[in-house]
């Protein structure tokens, strides 16, 4: 068993600054959780105390149930992968991968066939001999996968284990370890910058920022719930579009007004929710994805918006375009490949307002609202 | 024309750099009488070799040289390596630790061969082998700590990370993993400290004696009441660069990769 328990676990430097700050996670047996964040918020802090390479300020940390703060990494029977992948430039693929097994005391007998075990599943075979220097960024990877695979620990940490590869590369050890990850059936802890990583490899994605953990969850449960405007931008290719807003009342509804022109009715079934904060300033979050080039739905609101750029992808277009007359915000909508629109030209779009969050203006956070179903 | 000039000057600077050694080395070929000859080559002759063996004793002092260097850098390099490492990884002693490592090498080495004297003759050690042996040791350390300190902080702390969550201890990442990567550099600094050992004149003129000499005290000792023996002198030099020569030939790539070792990432 080795679930993995984080209580309030800190990491204080000597200067006084934080590293990481009270996180608070449990993480079940043989689950594939992402941490994600942008670089310096501790999520290789974080990694680095599971694996015992970092010690722990304050808090416990819990493996399978035992208490974990001052055992030493050789005893915690956790793999680590680095991105640098940190293989031993003087040994070949076969004696990196044999190291952690002669180190335990593994007869040489039981050696040969984990090896070759472990080389077969990752299609190294033909590499046994090499030194690291002789081989590709890919096949580098593979090694220090195997090396962590043959002594099958009873965690895998990961840390940005694809970050050096290139897009192609990435996109195969994605599916790789998602396969692997099935066949072993062993927790995997990934450290990732990577949304796409995130979004697609793991069963629980938690976001860091600053040394805290701000929210946790399945993918897409976190993508259509963001906790703060943070993780709303950080989790999308565009992020999501935030734009600073009035919120009022007009007769019976709540309208979010950036000007005169552009007005944004907020669905009924969010009234309740967000009516305390009718009266004030209020940061709108539109993904760009819920804007439309026409109207499909009645319920969907038209935007005026003046275009500055149209990137066509192939697959479909971002438009990028300003909205407002007074103080114009940048969108940007992700549009069908067939929509062009000249630049300096005003389109009219429409936007789907039911998946909309609204922010508090001052900090960030969302404002509470029932989750909105993932898949609908 | 300009690459003409360019090349020019490269021999120029070449001639100038191996004129000395190549006159030394003219020198011990060619008679006492004519060793201040303006010819090349006036008379060709190993009797300058044969006599600094025969008469001087060159064979004793050349072995007395090689323990002597040796002994001092297989001494000293494990200490060098763990205090090093130890810098590198830990930040053992801070800043003010690694200040007063180089401070040594700042002192003269006239204000330390007095109370180096005083400690051996405690110790009933001058004059021998061992006396020298230890203080060489002493001198290189601080000297191969600093360099080696270098090698290691450009060793990725992550190769030892590896190898800890792999079931090494800390002694283990570094014996293991540490100390095979960081072997261009060992060798550097080993050889640079041989080097350093056996070209050492002043602490081995006070401290050893007429069994115990070196190669450079031996030489000096060629300026006799008659004048300096020249041709003789030219021999012993060029005896005492040999194994420099011999050394740098292998290890001129170690070198060079340890001295680039920490500016390439």
């Amino acid at each position: 068993m080795a679930s993995i328990e984080l209580d309030r676990v800190s990491k204080i430097y000597a200067n006084g600054a934080y590293g990481v700050r009270d996180v608070d996670l449990k993480i079940e047996d043989g689950e594939f959780v992402i941490f994600l964040g942008p670089s310096g918020c501790g999520k290789s802090t974080t990694l680095r105390m599971i694996a015992g390479l970092e010690s722990i300020s304050a808090g416990e940390l819990r493996i399978g149930g035992r208490s974990v703060n001052g055992v030493a990494p050789r005893d915690r029977n956790i793999a680590v992968v680095f991105q640098s992948y940190a293989l031993y430039p003087h040994m070949s693929v076969w004696h990196n991968m044999a190291f952690g097994l002669k180190m335990r005391g593994v007869s040489s007998s039981e050696i040969e066939t984990k090896v070759a075990g472990a080389a077969d599943l990752l299609g190294l075979g033909h590499l046994l001999q090499r030194k690291p220097g002789a081989l590709s960024g890919g096949q580098r990877q593979r090694v220090a996968l195997g090396r962590a695979i043959v002594r099958e620990p009873e965690a895998f940490l990961l840390d940005e284990p694809l970050s050096n590869l290139d897009a192609q590369l990435r996109a195969e050890m994605r599916l790789e370890l998602v396969k692997l990850h099935r066949r072993l059936g062993r927790t995997i802890v990934h450290v990732t910058h990577d949304q796409v990583e995130a979004m697609t490899m793991g069963d629980r994605i938690c976001i860091m920022k600053d040394g805290r953990l701000i929210q946790h969850g399945r993918p897409l449960d976190v993508y259509a719930n963001p906790a703060d405007t943070f993780v709303a931008r950080f989790l999308a290719t565009p992020p999501m579009n935030l734009v600073g807003a009035q919120l009022e009342h007009e007769g019976e509804d709540l309208v979010v007004r950036v000007d005169a022109e552009t007005r944004l009715t907020v669905p009924r079934k969010h009234y309740l929710p967000y009516v305390h904060k009718a009266g004030g300033p209020i940061t709108a979050g539109i993904r760009a994805e819920d804007i439309y080039e026409t109207q499909a739905h009645p319920e969907w609101q038209r935007i005026s918006v003046k275009v500055v750029a149209v990137e066509a992808l192939g697959a479909e277009n971002v438009l990028i375009g300003m909205v407002g007359r007074d103080k114009p915000v940048e969108i940007q909508a992700r549009l069908g490949r067939h929509f062009f629109a000249p630049v300096d030209s005003t389109v009219d779009l429409y936007v789907d307002v039911e998946p909309m969050h609204l922010f508090d203006a001052e900090t960030g956070k969302v404002v509470a609202r029932p989750p909105l179903p993932v898949g609908r | 024309m300009r690459k003409f000039g360019l090349h020019f000057g490269l021999i120029l600077a070449c001639v100038v750099v191996l004129l000395p050694p190549l006159w030394a080395l003219r020198t011990s070929f060619v008679p006492e009488s004519m060793s201040y000859s303006t010819e090349i080559l006036p008379a060709f002759t190993l009797d300058n070799y044969a006599g600094l063996f025969e008469k001087n004793r060159f064979g004793t002092f050349y072995v007395n040289s090689l323990i002597v260097a040796l002994g001092s850098v297989v001494l000293a390099l494990p200490f060098a390596a763990c205090t090093g490492y130890a810098f590198a990884r830990f930040r053992t002693g801070g800043r003010f630790a690694r200040f007063v490592v180089l401070a040594t090498q700042m002192l003269p080495p006239v204000a330390l061969v007095l109370p180096a004297f005083a400690l051996l003759r405690g110790a009933g050690l001058t004059n021998s082998l061992p006396g020298l042996i230890l203080v060489y040791s002493a001198l290189n350390l601080p000297f191969l700590t600093w360099i080696l300190m270098g090698f290691f902080e450009g060793v990725p702390v992550d190769m030892e990370w590896a190898a800890q969550t792999d079931g090494a201890t800390a002694w283990g990442a570094f014996w293991r993993i540490v100390v095979p990567v960081s072997l261009p550099g060992i060798a550097a600094a080993g050889v640079l400290g041989f080097i350093l050992s056996w070209n050492e004149f002043l602490f081995a003129l006070v401290l050893s004696g007429p069994q115990t000499a070196t190669i450079p005290v031996s030489l000096a000792a060629l300026q006799t009441s008659n004048g300096v023996q020249i041709a003789k002198v030219s021999a012993g030099v060029v005896l005492a660069i040999l194994p420099l020569v011999i050394a740098s030939r292998f290890i001129q790539r170690f070198i060079i990769q340890g001295l680039t070792f920490g500016g390439v990432k």
